[in-house]
């Protein structure tokens, strides 16, 4: 392989959504399609040096499975600087409508002051006006308590977290049929903290979700923002 | 219509909910206002296996060439969504419309391994259709199967309308087409359809237009067509020029990691060989090879459509391609800077050389693969092996020296005239490999040897030259697999070995006939979903289905056919006459062996079936 060696390169960051059936689309396959969509789309791309050279593609924070989003990030490094809305077209053309691209801009930023993901919780549930003040309560406790697989030296243990320190901040409400919740949660990778958690919590605590009612209830969960350390946006 | 939103509950308890959601780039949604034909691609296997079939992605490309027509594509669900499906009563549904298949006209299954059947009668039952032939209404799509075991398909023959025998492409659309102007002119009813589908297009095997007898013994006494212009036999269906032959310049993108997922380029179609145990070598017959430009061609506009960074070269045996060289020169002008890999599966020994090594070291696997199928040259005589212990030795030196450190080896155990010296012939054979790398100087040798040593069980397959033998029983080649354990010392050879009763009962199916039919009925009844899976796989449930539909399943295997027998495969003509392969066995049985198509014909009568043949007299 031809690897022209230490180019400087530029990084193009690209905002965009990931919403509908993508939702159920891995952190992991993701990173893969992604790689391939980048290079359709005919990116003056930046290869890593050695033996099997990769364009080098950074994304934000991880989604997890069953999540939508409104605010995913990928940082590209491009050899050669090309105009912003072109490389947008590029790519979405490339794309399904169910992710597209929204915004795009050079930058030296770091993933690491991304402190904070808002998200907004919808449920549909059978009985949502009992549900609402149960969630309510939850949320107010001094300590929210889950279960979680965790390691004791090598072996495989179920481990008790506190993840109330997790959440910023947590308000629950009701929007005509459903019961919506909008949180702002750690995005910090050590203190991460994954949505799907918060919604177990409730099914164990609050009694939602129950697998014979599946057919009646679901819930939806959608990233909408993300924000630094002083909660102002994140670029 | 089930909708994602239906199904949106169910697939957030499920694994990889990827599998079902559709959508994929380049995948083909059509405005079914102006569609005439909405065609069911069914594969009866998972998402991932499904995805990867080159067949299927040649037939979904030409099917939807066509406007008038709307091919989707269908995989069996994993258990798990399978039961999700059943208990909230969703039934079967295509990828691109997410639409209930039984309102489709027609469902082709791909028929690529005979312990698909029963996945292939569940996904019939998850659609609601009903699995008997004879008991399908009017307004219920046609079924149809084709792939490999569509070749000999009696065991299926009850389940299908009609069989697909040979190549897609063409047969496909023609069969597409009738249905289409018989719909179109009023005419059209299933028998009539049927019909005419068998007496005019060629390749088109139904099987409930054949009466068959049966002697006293058992055996066959004969198939007899109902109907005056329903063919005797049927014969195979090829396309005769692959540079002419439609191609995808697009493939749906999978967003979950497929099987194979990269670029698949097919560069030819057949194979020169001969192996006696081989079906896949016979049934592809003549050999038809595309040139390096228009393979090269595709590649090029694969890659920009789909950006993948690997290239697999496709073929029964990829070093047989006349013009490799050719065409690794042409590919290597723009892969190097695209970034893109060259991968040669199917490399024969003979053949492998250090050039070949240079062009497929870009490939990330770091292990490469032969196959000497046999432990001695005696045994490798027998089955037209035509490679020597010299031939992988030196291969692996080639391999080791350009730095692939672990080396997979295929055998078969079971195959005719076998005995304890050629068994003990593969541990010593793995040996040799062993020794090859230590013979190495130490700066050539690469880290972290290890040798596999891969052994799977002989089945005799129809239209091989070993059709008519028995195979070995499952008690006797559980203590052949244990014997060879014993004769592999050496800790850095791994062993591992098909399971002796997945071959015994992939044997009943590939040689069945119709009386079969019950007994895989019982078996879906019983519970058998994608059975091609370990943990899908039941031998008990399988020895129950036989029983309680009075099925003897030795008849099939460890009794041998005579050579006079009819076969339940004989209504079928696939090009290779049964004379050649009768005398290809009698080779066989002095170990004597047959030379490559490209060193002389043997007359295998595969020409007569036409088609741009390279070799052929
Ligand atoms: S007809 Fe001759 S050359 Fe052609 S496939 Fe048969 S044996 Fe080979």
């Amino acid at each position: 392989m031809v690897q022209v060696k230490n180019l400087p390169y530029i990084t193009l960051r690209f905002k965009f959504y990931k919403k509908g059936a993508l939702q159920y689309i891995s952190h992991l396959d993701l990173v893969r399609t992604m790689h391939k969509i980048i290079v359709r789309a005919g990116f003056p791309l930046w290869y890593t040096e050695g033996f099997n050279p990769k364009p080098k593609l950074i994304f934000g924070a991880p989604l997890s499975i069953g999540c939508e989003s409104d605010c995913e990030f990928l940082d590209v490094r491009l050899v050669e600087r090309m105009n912003e809305s072109d490389a947008i077209a590029a790519l979405n053309q490339n794309m399904t409508e169910e992710m597209q691209v929204t915004e795009a801009y050079y930058t030296d930023g770091k993933f690491s002051d991304m402190a904070y993901l808002g998200y907004d919780f919808r449920f549909s549930l059978v009985d949502g006006t009992r549900a609402l003040e149960s969630i309510a309560a939850c949320l107010e406790r001094e300590e929210i308590l889950i279960k979680k697989q965790g390691k004791s030296g090598k072996e495989k243990v179920m481990k008790t977290v506190n993840i109330k320190p997790q959440i910023h901040s947590a308000k629950v409400y009701a929007d005509g049929e459903e019961i919506c919740i909008r949180a702002i949660l750690s995005a910090d990778p050590a203190s991460f903290l994954n949505p799907e958690h918060l919604v177990s919590v409730l099914k164990n605590e609050c009694g939602i979700l129950k697998e014979e009612n599946l057919a009646k209830e679901s819930y939806s969960i959608l990233r909408t923002d993300a924000y630094k350390k002083d909660l102002s946006p994140f670029v | 219509m089930t909708s994602i939103k239906d199904l949106s509950s169910i697939l957030k308890s499920v694994q990889k909910p990827g599998r079902y959601i559709g959508g994929e780039m380049h995948s083909i949604v059509k405005d079914k206002e102006n569609i005439s034909l909405r065609f069911a691609l069914c594969f009866p296997d998972v998402y991932e296996i499904g995805m990867s079939n080159l067949g299927s992605r040649l037939l979904y490309h030409t099917l939807n060439q066509d406007p008038a027509i709307w091919c989707e594509r269908v995989y069996a669900p994993a258990e798990d969504m399978k039961a999700q499906m059943e208990k909230h009563g969703i039934p079967l549904t295509a990828i691109e419309s997410g639409e209930d298949v039984k309102a489709f006209d027609i469902l082709g299954f791909s028929l690529h391994y005979e312990l698909c059947y029963t996945t292939v009668l569940s996904m019939l039952k998850l659609a609601g259709i009903p699995l008997l032939s004879k008991d399908r209404k009017e307004d219920e799509p046609i079924i149809l199967g084709g792939g490999p075991c569509a070749y000999n398909s009696e065991p299926m023959a009850d389940f299908f309308d009609l069989m697909n025998i040979g190549e897609g492409e063409e047969l496909l659309s023609d069969i597409c087409h009738l249905y289409m102007q018989m719909k179109a002119d009023g005419t059209y009813s299933r028998s009539a359809f049927l019909r005419r589908a068998a007496a005019e297009i060629e390749g088109v095997y139904v099987p409930s237009l054949y009466d068959v007898t049966y002697n006293e013994d058992g055996t066959i006494a004969a198939y007899t067509p109902k109907f005056p212009d329903v063919p005797k036999k049927v014969k195979k269906r090829i396309v005769k020029d692959l540079d002419k032959a439609p191609y995808p310049d697009k493939l749906v993108m999978p967003y979950i990691e497929t099987v194979h997922d990269r670029i698949t380029l097919e560069i030819y179609r057949g194979c020169i060989r001969g192996c006696r145990f081989c079906q896949a070598g016979m049934i592809y017959r003549p050999i038809r090879e595309k040139s390096p430009q228009t393979l090269c061609k595709a590649a090029k506009c694969l890659f920009e459509n789909t950006g993948y960074d690997e290239i697999s070269l496709i073929s029964l045996s990829t070093s047989d391609y006349s013009r490799l060289r050719e065409l690794t020169d042409l590919l290597l002008e723009w892969t190097d800077d695209a970034h893109v890999s060259l991968s040669l599966p199917s490399l024969r020994l003979d053949s492998f050389s250090e050039e070949l090594m240079q062009k497929i070291s870009s490939v990330r696997t770091g292990g490469l693969t032969f196959a000497p199928e046999a432990g001695t040259q005696r045994l490798r005589d027998v089955i037209n092996k035509n490679v020597t212990e010299e031939d992988l030795l030196r291969s692996v030196r080639i391999a080791f020296r350009g730095g692939k450190s672990s080396v997979k080896l295929y055998f078969m155990n079971g195959l005719p005239t076998e005995t304890y010296e050629d068994i003990e012939g593969i541990a010593k054979t793995a040996k040799r490999v062993i020794d090859t790398y230590y013979e190495l100087p130490r700066e050539e040798r690469p880290s972290g040897l290890g040798v596999t040593v891969s052994v799977a069980c002989f089945v005799p397959k129809p239209f091989t030259a070993f059709q008519w033998e028995k195979q070995d029983s499952f008690e006797s080649l559980i203590k052949k697999q244990s014997y060879l354990r014993g004769c592999i010392t050496d800790r850095r050879i791994k062993y591992n070995y098909h399971e002796a009763k997945v071959s015994f009962i992939e044997a009943v199916l590939t040689r069945g006939d119709r009386r079969l039919a019950p007994a895989i009925a019982a078996a879906v009844e019983a519970g058998a979903y994608l059975d091609a899976w370990e943990e899908g796989f039941s031998f008990d449930r399988w020895m129950r289905a036989f029983a309680s539909a009075g099925v003897d399943p030795a008849y099939y295997t460890t009794r041998g056919f005579g050579l006079d027998e009819v076969l339940p495969w004989d209504v079928i003509d696939c090009g290779i006459t049964k004379q050649f392969l009768k005398r290809e066995r009698e080779k066989a049985y002095k170990g004597e062996t047959t030379p490559a198509c490209s060193e002389h014909c043997s007359g295998c009568g595969a020409s007569a079936l036409g088609g741009k043949t390279r070799w052929c007299k």
